[in-house]
């Protein structure tokens, strides 16, 4: 591992002030606005309450959504010639990978810590078990979404699709549950979503898999879930990867 | 392996770059329609340690691939290429090999200190951040970001990149493309200024001005072979030696150039408005022809670069004659080979003026 080249890439990132916003402060303000001041925060979910349901939900936001940008401008970059630039040094491909996986999980530990600092100071109710494992489940699944900005970067190749992969991810946020609690058909449809497995995951050691409309999610659910999305994205970053290099 | 470095020993003694029956294919896409492209067709290359050599051709001719396979970016599709006697990437891993590369992309995000250091990271040992700054006249901008700085700035900032390693050969693709006169004036400044003895330096370029006053030897580039190979002097007495144009009458026009064509020694035949221009070995000939048919306004110059340039490079591009292929080595009479240097007889002026491309 490269340190030097690690922390210049990381804070060359962290000081792209308008990435940052929308990475680590929007989800804070998310839960400032859903969590934090609705009249039901201090109402008991599971092993906590709804604030802390918030807080991890607009966490497990961000760190996808910092993970996705990372890595799909890394990908864009690559292919514009950085990649060439770097193919003139002794750097391996496996170092070049290793070190954006340590910018995208250093990126995406931003929101969740904004977001769970803020949740301790405004109420955020929970056993310390559904903390501390919450918040790993956050970062640790977010590097699934680092293969899908991975993904939408290599197919794509422009500085564009480094935004749709973004944006993509606040569609899917409100098809897997995260936004708005869900219910009925729409429900039924979330859970075959992308992000649905991810987020009920992080909350399950919360909720232990109840939802808000009075169901409940049997932990292999979830797990199917994220499983066959990481299954799905890895085959199709690996098609994209293989395709963009025979061109070359 | 990525911070091993490679001794130096053992590779003394090899040519600097060596290629054999170089080819490179790029398949055809699926979908597109597009055939599949022969970019490199057979180049043979031998490049002694110390040498500054040219690599000039029209856009299309192969140059960067080839220069992509001597920096270990591509593979051949069939032939080999060697570096200080070892594989490319292995060259490069070992520093003994930098390039600046035309398409050599870099963040724009990053200031110009910070890249200089971020690729100095990946190299175990290297010349001092400050040295390469200084050398490529990047401490004015070191805190600049890249994307404010103009693209000869750029341009200079990947030539610090490149001399990081202290390289044993340095490539350079295009270095001067899309600058002014005064920053392609600065860079070539600074290339010389870094002249360390022993340097190899190949570097590709459609300019026959830089071709001509930077390097000791052209190697002539077109369809993917080299169509020549010398110092200058030689390339310029491979132009078939004078250009004859005058009026043509213009009812017999086209006529007469159809026969021109056909004339002994004539290179390229072209028609300007109602004039016709022809590069030929045999100007009296040309001349006394052009004459006879009628023609008026007539004129004889000696070929500079430039004709000898587009003579060698149309001429393969049409039907690859036989005096103009180095790969075909039933050719014999030729001034192909570099270490022929008995080709001076030709009465090319060679005080004349190029144009520059």
């Amino acid at each position: 591992m490269n340190a030097t080249f690690v922390l210049l890439d990381l804070r060359r990132i962290t000081r792209n002030w308008s990435a940052m916003f929308f990475t680590a402060v929007l989800p804070t303000f998310f839960y400032l606005i859903f969590g934090a001041t609705v009249d039901a925060k201090g109402a008991d979910i599971g092993n906590g309450n709804v604030a802390m349901y918030v807080m991890i939900t607009m966490a497990a936001y961000g760190a996808v959504l910092a993970a996705t940008s990372v890595s799909a401008n890394a990908a864009v970059e690559r292919v514009q010639g950085w990649g060439r630039q770097l193919g003139l040094t002794p750097l391996a491909d496996s170092s070049f990978v290793a070190g954006k996986a340590v910018v995208a999980m250093s990126v995406a530990a931003i929101p969740v810590a904004l977001t769970y600092a803020l949740g301790v100071a405004t109420g955020a109710r929970g056993s310390a078990t559904a903390w501390a494992l919450s918040a790993l489940l956050a970062l640790a699944g977010s590097s699934v979404f680092a293969v899908y900005g991975l993904l939408v970067g290599t197919a794509f190749q422009s500085e564009a699709s480094a935004g749709a992969a973004s944006g993509s991810i606040v569609v899917f946020a409100f098809l897997g549950n995260l936004f708005v609690p869900l219910s009925g058909g729409l429900l039924a449809f979330a859970k075959f979503t992308p992000l649905y497995g991810y987020a009920a995951l992080a909350r399950y050691p919360l909720t232990e898999g109840w939802l808000t409309d009075g169901s409940r999610d049997p932990l292999w659910l979830p797990i199917a879930n994220v499983v066959v999305w990481t299954l799905v994205f890895g085959a199709l970053a690996t098609w994209f990867v293989r395709r963009g290099r025979e061109r070359q | 392996m990525t911070t091993t470095p490679l001794p130096p020993t053992g590779s003394s003694g090899s040519p600097a770059v060596e290629l054999r029956s170089l080819v490179k294919t790029f398949p055809a896409r699926r979908g597109s329609g597009r055939p599949a492209v022969r970019a490199v067709d057979g180049i043979d290359l031998r490049i002694e340690p110390g040498e500054v050599v040219a690599f000039l051709g029209p856009n299309g001719a192969g140059k960067t691939t080839t220069l992509d396979v001597v920096l270990g970016l591509t593979t051949p599709t069939s032939g080999t290429a060697e570096v200080f006697g070892r594989a490319p990437r292995q060259a490069v891993v070992s520093g003994q090999v930098s390039a600046v590369l035309q398409t050599g992309g870099l963040l724009r995000d990053l200031t110009v200190r910070e890249t200089v250091r971020m690729i100095a990271s990946t190299y175990a040992v290297h010349t001092p951040v400050d040295e390469v700054m200084a050398r490529a006249g990047l401490e004015p901008l070191a805190d600049r970001r890249v994307s404010k700085c103009s693209g000869g700035e750029q341009q200079r900032l990947r030539f610090a990149l490149a001399l990081l390693p202290d390289p044993r050969l340095l490539v350079l693709d295009e270095p001067t493309a899309g600058m002014d006169v005064t920053a392609r004036r600065d860079f070539w400044d600074a290339m010389h200024a870094d002249a360390s003895a022993g340097r190899t330096v190949v570097f590709a370029t459609h300019y026959l001005e830089e071709a001509d006053s930077f390097a000791d030897r052209i190697v002539l580039v077109a369809g993917g072979r080299v169509v020549a190979d010398g110092t200058t002097a030689q390339i310029r007495a491979r132009a078939s030696g004078r250009i004859v144009s005058a009026t043509l009458p213009p009812v017999r026009a086209a006529e007469l150039v159809a026969q021109l064509r056909t004339l002994p020694g004539v290179g390229s035949v072209e028609e300007r408005g109602t004039r016709v221009v022809v590069a030929a070995s045999d100007s009296d000939a040309v001349a006394r022809f052009l004459l006879a048919a009628g023609g008026s306004d007539l004129e004889i110059a000696a070929a500079g670069l430039e004709e000898a340039f587009m003579t060698l490079t149309t001429a393969s591009a049409t039907a690859r004659t036989s005096t103009t292929d180095t790969t075909d080595t039933t050719d014999t009479t030729d001034t192909t080979d570099t270490t022929d240097t008995t080709d001076t007889t030709d009465t090319t002026d060679t005080t004349d003026k190029e144009l520059v491309g």
